[in-house]
């Protein structure tokens, strides 16, 4: 079975933001919220760069393993997805996360910062595919459709590439030999520490 | 002019114009081979990866109001999850159930520790109820904090495979609950602990004393001379006072997640919070055993607040001795039946 | 006894004080995170379901 991943080829962002429109409309997820966000390192200077970032659905998850309760499962495809029904809302995802990718409707108590929410690959949740309650709950379910995430189909630029990891480790690789360089593939040594690059 | 269409099928053609266009290239300054490199000074993640010091996160620049938006990776996320499931519950296995053998073992050595001249049927007051309330107040939540707090800890692994998944992270939604709002009374108690009991706990030379005797602990017969908190109970004060601060204010920021802001400092306090509980636990253990099966006549002092005359004059003579002479009459209080309360 | 119950009871009923306290000084993330220059009404309860 193919193992999905998400590579964002630095050098071909330009922070337009249509990959964090997309999942913000796709999902309806409300202001507040940020699933997927494009962070820019050394703004303004030479050698800026941009990487679109969200839930890597690393290899050995660190959400999962410190989830007081064992909320995460992670899919053949290897997304990794939780359930909102046993999730307390403890935060501890958060700080393991490499990526930041866990996300609190509420600022405030431990206790109550509601039910964490993050980046599902579009894949869903626990609940039946593509049905209403799966849909409030955790957004839209493409790939039970058999599509590939939107963030990574509206990206302008094809920097953002979701798929099979290793195809779009190809993609990447050829495009780096074509043109001369590349600024890594953001984020994959620490989310995939099995296979850093590809 | 009649003459520029003929030029177009000249056969050279072609050639010539990439003649002359490779002119251009070669003139250029960013000739074939580029002496201006676009992207040297373009980030790269390992050199920003290797750069790193411990605790370092990559961050950028976010359109997000939210700060935490602004990093990009922190590396430090996986050696807190190395800690906490990997050396945090071999410190709290290791500190509770060894605290746990411990007092089993000193339990079938040394026995209950009696009163060496048995009940005398007549008490004299110890604790006065508001102290007792105060320490049930304290210790009450305190109960419910460690379960809860263990529950975080070891519950996945214990109790989950037990009662299935929904039914524990029920539990857990009530026990974090509990473990959130019953800590403001928990540090409530703290505070007033420390303000009617300090005068009381300041080390002295008598407690080197005590000390070097063992407490009397590990020989029937043996009974040091102390004051109205002899040096075990003045260590398990400020056991609590510290290890009590220590949790608040961790425990504090934790709930308020905000006041810190950024999840490295987020992570050292639960670091602190969780190693910290894990001795503070184990050392309440042993609180709780020497005051109820470990120790004939100790309960008393919390229980009822009043106390055997012969198990306060064994174990706290000079505490009986400065009571008997404020109460002025050098007889004891008059002998009455213990309530039932 | 009296004075183990009245703790008891001093620690429940301290603790739905604080629980009311805190739930009052609760913030959404869209309040919360939201700069002068943006309007916010009602973000939707998509994904995070009834405030």
């Amino acid at each position: 079975m193919a193992r999905v991943k998400f590579l964002c080829d630095a050098d071909r962002c330009i922070e337009c933001n249509a990959c964090v429109t997309a999942c913000k409309n796709e999902h309806e997820v409300p202001w507040g919220i940020n699933r997927r966000r494009v962070v820019t390192i050394n703004d303004g200077k030479p050698g800026e760069r941009s990487v679109s970032m969200a839930c890597m659905h690393c290899t050995d998850a660190p959400c999962a393993a410190v989830c007081p309760v064992s909320c995460f499962y992670t899919t053949a495809d290897g997304v990794v997805l939780h359930s909102k029904d046993l999730c307390i809302g403890c935060g501890y995802c958060f700080y393991a996360c490499p990526f930041g990718a866990p996300q609190y409707p509420k600022v405030g108590n431990f206790g109550s910062r509601g039910k964490m929410d993050k980046c599902t690959y579009c894949a869903g949740g626990p609940e039946a595919d593509s049905t209403p309650a799966e849909y409030a709950k955790y957004g839209a379910n493409r790939l039970a459709e058999g599509k590939l995430p939107l963030c990574a189909e509206m990206c302008s630029t094809k920097s953002l590439l979701a798929g099979d990891g290793a195809i779009i480790a190809e993609i990447y690789k050829e495009r780096v030999m074509k043109r001369g360089y590349g600024s890594g593939m953001w984020g994959w040594k620490t989310a995939y520490s099995d296979s850093p690059t590809g | 002019m009649p003459g520029s269409l003929s030029i177009l099928k000249f056969a050279g053609f072609k050639p010539l114009l990439g003649a002359f266009a490779l002119l251009f290239v070669l003139a250029s300054p960013a000739a074939a081979q580029l002496s201006f490199k676009p992207t040297a000074e373009a980030v790269q993640e390992d050199k920003l990866l290797n750069a790193l010091k411990e605790g370092d996160k990559i961050s950028g620049r976010v359109s997000i109001p939210d700060g935490s938006a602004a990093n990009l990776i922190q590396p430090a996320g996986r050696d807190w999850r190395d800690f906490h499931r990997g050396k945090l519950p071999w410190i709290g296995g290791i500190a509770i159930l060894g605290m746990v053998a411990l007092l089993t073992i000193f339990l079938m050595v040394r026995g209950r520790i009696r009163i060496h001249k048995g009940f005398s049927g007549r008490t004299i007051l110890r604790f006065a109820s508001f102290e007792r309330f105060t320490h049930w107040l304290t210790a009450s939540c305190f109960i419910i904090l460690a379960l809860s707090g263990l529950n975080v800890s070891f519950g996945r692994t214990l109790i989950l495979p037990l009662f299935g998944a929904d039914a524990f992270s029920a539990m857990s939604t009530y026990a974090k609950l509990a473990h959130n709002y019953l800590a403001f009374p928990f540090m409530l108690g703290l505070v007033i602990m420390f303000l009617i009991w300090i005068k009381d706990n300041i080390p002295g030379k008598l407690d080197i004393e005590w000390i070097k005797q063992g407490g009397g602990l590990l020989y029937k017969g043996k009974h040091p001379p102390a004051k109205r908190f002899n040096a075990g109970q003045k260590g398990i004060f400020w056991i609590v006072i510290v290890g009590g601060a220590l949790m608040s204010v961790s425990g504090w920021f934790l709930l308020f997640p905000y006041l810190p802001g950024n999840v490295t400092a987020l992570q050292l306090w639960t670091v602190i919070h969780a190693v910290i509980a894990m001795l503070f636990i184990a050392a309440m253990l042993a609180h709780i055993y020497i005051g109820s099966i470990g120790m004939e006549g100790a309960f008393d002092a919390m229980g009822t607040g009043e106390v055997d005359l012969n198990w306060a004059k064994e174990h706290h003579s000079l505490w009986v001795e400065e009571e008997q002479k404020k109460a002025g009459a050098p007889s004891d209080r008059t002998p009455h039946a213990v309530p039932a309360e | 006894m009296k004075s183990f119950v009245a703790a008891l009871a001093f620690a429940v009923v301290a603790a739905v004080g604080v629980a009311m306290v805190l739930s009052s000084i609760q913030e959404p993330s869209s309040v919360a995170f939201t700069t002068t220059g943006a309007r916010v009404g009602d973000p939707g309860h998509n994904l995070i379901g009834p405030s």
